[in-house]
């Protein structure tokens, strides 16, 4: 009887210390919902809204995760071809669920050819993925900026001068995106007790995970499997390594930029500069408040992560402004818990490496013992 | 298998090209803008009527009194509309339908609903919607911000 109550109150304290961060932000929601003071409905119809808007692109990581690659900070890449596209896009005129779905067509080539580039460098920096590609996505930022700022207008055609800044080139600060926006979240949207539902947005979402469970038991998502368990015995197994990683980078950042489309057509307006600075960053940091970590997502995590994360956004100004009486304080909270989350996330799991690398010397040490004797 | 793998890529590339070029068609957006004003034509003059309401899949989409331009957006090219016009006060309503095309390249289109009604020639009442040059502003100044901590990834 004693037995069965430890190891049930180890099953839990192995269940809380798995799943801390999740829980950890649902307490905090509890106690931030009553104080923000909004009503059950205002709140349902912003998740939804953010859900739509930014799942599919935390939906990106999953694979190069699944690969061994970690967190892809070069989603930002793909974000940039869906932007480029969209720029396009606007610039022809071509409106509706034929531009989004243009623009989606668009960046493909684009995120294909910075995903290669990503996963070729990645692939020559093993074991320190996720900071070389943080790097390149600050590299390629400035080639962005390059290509925006001043090929835009005299080398590739601009037409309309709305999009291009006063000087004659480049690209303004901002691209209206009205034409397009909400195109897809109000096609089929449906209203539920006074939710907005946008049904087709939700089954695009919906297919992606469909597509990324079957792409697990494809023999390519079992090779990224096994390369993401151990890239040695992949190999010998008569796995192409390196290959199998560029391709798990290249889908991921294809996958990025037509997130980012999602994500822009819902917004309907593109901050230029800026939108996709910041974007693998809170992509990160929702995946990893639903409970992923470095080696290990789910699409549970995606779900589950992007409803915390972006209810304590909306949540965290307001809550802020009642308990301080200050909404700046509020903005402060929820930048901190983003970058705070994921700073725990990385710590663990390199606590976690260094732990099993150690059970694994002792273990070492004792058979060689053993064998002494 | 590699000639399979090649004629596989070319077959996925060539059908994307095809969607892309489909979408182009019939995603590319054009303004119509409707004049009711008077038009001058070949030494003759064409008064503008008293009012000319316009609709566009059953929804009216502008209501013109005389001197008075209104407008509607569509994608594809070409635009179905009706018009009920009205040519002097207390005369009946008349009810037309047209459909007209308009060039790929031309974003706005300005169509005169008199010479429309009058079936003169297109060159009459069909031309190309030049917007007003505006003064030249001055230049924006370029926000990059990478370093932004304002949570504007959000889309707050």
């Amino acid at each position: 009887m004693k037995s069965a109550n430890k190891s049930a109150s180890k099953k839990a304290l192995n269940f809380l210390g798995a799943n801390s961060v999740p829980i950890m932000f649902i307490l905090i929601i509890a106690i931030c919902i009553p104080v923000s003071g909004f009503s059950t409905t205002f709140l349902l119809n912003e998740i939804v809204t953010r859900l739509c808007r930014n799942a599919f692109l935390i939906l990106s990581l999953l694979i190069p995760i699944m690969a061994g690659m970690g967190l892809n900070f070069g989603m930002t890449l793909g974000a940039m071809a869906g932007e480029i596209a969209l720029i396009f896009v606007t610039d022809w005129q071509i409106w509706g669920i034929p531009g989004v779905v243009l623009a989606m067509i668009l960046s493909i080539p684009l995120s294909i050819g910075l995903g290669v580039l990503c996963g070729k460098i990645l692939n020559a920096a093993k074991g320190r993925e996720m900071i070389t590609s943080y790097i390149i996505s600050f590299f390629m930022n400035g080639l962005f900026q390059l290509v925006v700022l001043y090929l835009m207008g005299p080398v590739i055609p601009i037409i309309h001068n709305n999009i291009k800044l006063p000087r004659g080139y480049g690209v303004r600060n901002s691209v209206d995106l009205t034409r397009i926006r909400k195109c897809l979240d109000n096609l089929l949207a449906v209203n539920i007790a006074g939710v907005r539902i946008p049904v087709l947005t939700l089954l695009i979402i919906v297919a992606m995970c469909l597509v990324i469970v079957w792409f697990r038991r494809t023999k390519l998502g079992q090779d990224m499997r096994a390369v993401g368990q151990d890239m040695d015995v992949a190999r010998d197994a008569g796995i192409n390594v390196e290959r199998t990683r560029i391709i798990s980078i290249v889908i991921s950042t294809v996958l990025a930029g037509f997130g980012m489309v999602i994500y822009l057509q819902n917004m309907g307006d593109m901050a230029t500069y800026s939108s996709h600075s910041q974007i693998g960053m809170f992509c990160i940091a929702a995946l990893l408040v639903g409970g992923a970590s470095v080696d290990k997502a789910s699409i549970g995590n995606v779900f589950l992560g992007v409803i915390l994360f972006h209810t304590l956004f909306i949540l965290a100004p307001s809550a802020g402004a009642k308990i301080t009486g200050n909404e700046v304080i509020g903005e402060y909270f929820r930048v901190f818990v983003s970058y705070g989350v994921i700073t725990v996330a990385l710590v663990m799991y390199e606590t976690k490496k260094r732990r099993a690398k150690a059970t694994l010397g002792q273990q070492l040490e004792m058979a060689q013992q053993e064998e002494g004797k | 298998m590699k000639m399979r793998k090649f004629l596989f890529r070319a077959l996925t590339v060539a059908l994307l090209v095809a969607i892309g070029a489909v979408m182009m068609v019939i995603g590319r957006g054009h303004t119509m803008y409707f004049d009711n004003k008077k038009l001058e034509y070949n030494g003759e003059t064409y008064d503008a009527l008293r009012r000319i309401n316009v609709s566009v899949n059953g929804e009216q989409v502008a209501k013109l009194s005389a001197k008075d331009r209104g407008m509607a957006t569509f994608t594809g090219g070409s635009l179905t509309f009706d018009l009920e016009v009205i040519r002097e006060k207390g005369a009946e309503s008349e009810f037309y339908t047209y459909t007209l095309g308009v060039p790929y390249g031309q974003d706005g289109t300005v169509v005169n609903l008199i010479g429309l009604l009058e079936e003169l020639p297109e060159e009459a009442w069909k031309s190309e919607f030049v917007p007003v040059a505006t003064v030249e502003e001055d230049d924006e100044e370029i926000i990059t911000d990478e370093f932004d901590l304002t949570g504007e990834g959000m889309g707050e």
